[in-house]
């Protein structure tokens, strides 16, 4: 997952072929070889539900008739799986057999093309879903991501920092959390007018973006507040990033204010997950040292390592 | 009864022989032809339904995109008979007969028409 969605690249769609004619695999790979895509394949059913969860291709193009597990059936377990329920399935289908194709649409796919494949109408097909992937992609992405800033929104960072959490958790590996919080923030708006605020907000989530890690995750966590999950992070190399995002913010010099400073508290959770521990107990405890950071004169990072050692309290900034 | 004689095969031209983009392919589909047939004529001789189904249902399937309608159309016949044939239906397999061997011939012919790669 990229940190900052606004800026993700865009790799070549995969698309996945499910027949098991080798001919017909060739012939789609030929056909399509001008599109820009990655065309993988699958001999059979079951290999082909297998590589549409390892690979989440952006469509697939399924054979209604093979032998042992059917497109049908392959449909099903796709339309089964969280993980591959929006993929947009194409079918493959033979003129003759109309009822087929109403059973696979019944089924969830998007569209079929008949074979023999006419080869205007086979990209013109294959064009669409793939246009018809990207938008759904656009506006699953667009729910979570901040209007304002771009940075992924509170619904993200909740389901996203769980994630990261029980990932931790299973893996044994330690995580860290940051929620940052610009100083001042309501006099900023209130001297200033609502536009500037906007604009520190904007500022302030460039450095953010700038001085994280390629893996952090960088999100809005609401008003002036952010959080920042760093996954595979020890809580001092996470001090260490906040401390960097922290001096940046201090040094930007503001064209129409170049007197004024603004300056971001920062509180750090971090460590290797101990039993019992909950997600939003960890939250809790990343607020604990913000709320110290504040208490203790702003312009600061505070961290607590929330694994191994519990209790023990490291500063810097 | 004398046999009735066979008519010289003549070589059939995939639609797509000059397509850049196809020509290759067109020349592996082709290479392989006489393999199939061998299994398709083996399946009707030892009455293998499902491996003879399966056989011409991809050939329906990928012919026609290969530059041979006809073949695809051929083996679209036979498919549409195997559905419609019980397995015990004797007269029914008999006179699928003529059908397969025009697929085997247009085969052949396909075989015939494109050189050596």
């Amino acid at each position: 997952m990229n940190p900052d969605p606004i800026q993700s690249e865009d790799p070549k769609p995969v698309v996945l072929v499910v027949d098991d004619s080798l001919d017909v695999q060739r012939l789609l790979r030929a056909r399509l070889r001008s599109e820009d895509l990655d065309l993988i394949c699958a001999d059979n059913g079951a290999d082909g539900v297998a590589l549409a969860r390892a690979r989440l291709p952006a469509i697939i193009l399924l054979d209604l008739d093979m032998p042992d597990v059917d497109g049908f059936e392959v449909l099903r377990a796709l339309k089964d799986d969280q993980r591959t329920l929006e993929i947009p399935v194409i079918v493959l289908s033979g003129l003759q057999n109309a009822q087929d194709k109403v059973t696979a649409f019944d089924l969830g796919a998007v569209d079929y093309i008949t074979k023999p494949f006419d080869l205007m109408e086979l990209r013109c097909r294959v064009r669409a879903a793939l246009r018809l992937h990207h938008l759904v992609q656009m506006l699953a992405q667009r729910a979570q991501i901040d209007g304002l800033t771009g940075l992924w929104n509170r619904a993200y960072f909740d389901s996203r920092w769980k994630e990261e959490f029980s990932r931790a958790v299973r893996y044994d590996r330690p995580v860290s959390l940051s929620l940052l919080d610009i100083d001042h923030f309501k006099s900023v708006n209130d001297t200033y007018g609502h536009p500037a605020g906007d604009a520190v907000l904007q500022a302030f989530c460039k450095v953010l973006l700038r001085e994280s890690r390629h893996t952090d995750i960088a999100c809005r966590y609401g008003g002036e507040e952010f959080a920042l999950i760093m996954p595979d992070t020890a809580p001092a190399d996470a001090a260490g990033v906040c401390d960097r995002i922290r001096a940046a913010v201090a040094a930007l010099v503001w064209s129409r204010h170049p007197d004024r400073a603004v300056t971001v508290s920062a509180g750090v959770a971090g460590g290797v997950p101990v039993d019992g521990f909950t997600p939003v107990q960890w939250i809790e405890a990343a607020d604990e040292q913000l709320y110290s950071a504040k208490h203790g004169g702003r312009n600061r990072v505070m961290v607590r390592d929330t694994g191994a050692n519990p209790l023990t309290l490291a500063r810097a900034g | 009864m004398p046999d009735e004689p066979m008519s010289p095969l003549r070589p059939l031209i995939s639609e797509f022989a000059d397509e850049p983009e196809l020509k290759e392919l067109v020349q592996l589909f082709t290479s392989e032809l006489p393999d199939r047939v061998r299994a398709i004529e083996n399946a009707w001789s030892t009455r293998e339904v499902t491996v003879l189904r399966r056989m011409v249902h991809q050939l329906r399937g990928a012919s026609a995109g290969y530059g041979y309608p006809t073949i695809g159309h051929a083996a679209g016949a036979i498919e549409d008979r195997l559905r419609e044939l019980g397995s015990t239906d004797e007269p029914g397999w008999l006179s699928l007969r003529r059908q397969v061997d025009q697929l085997v011939n247009l085969c052949r012919s396909a075989a015939m028409g494109v050189p050596r790669a």
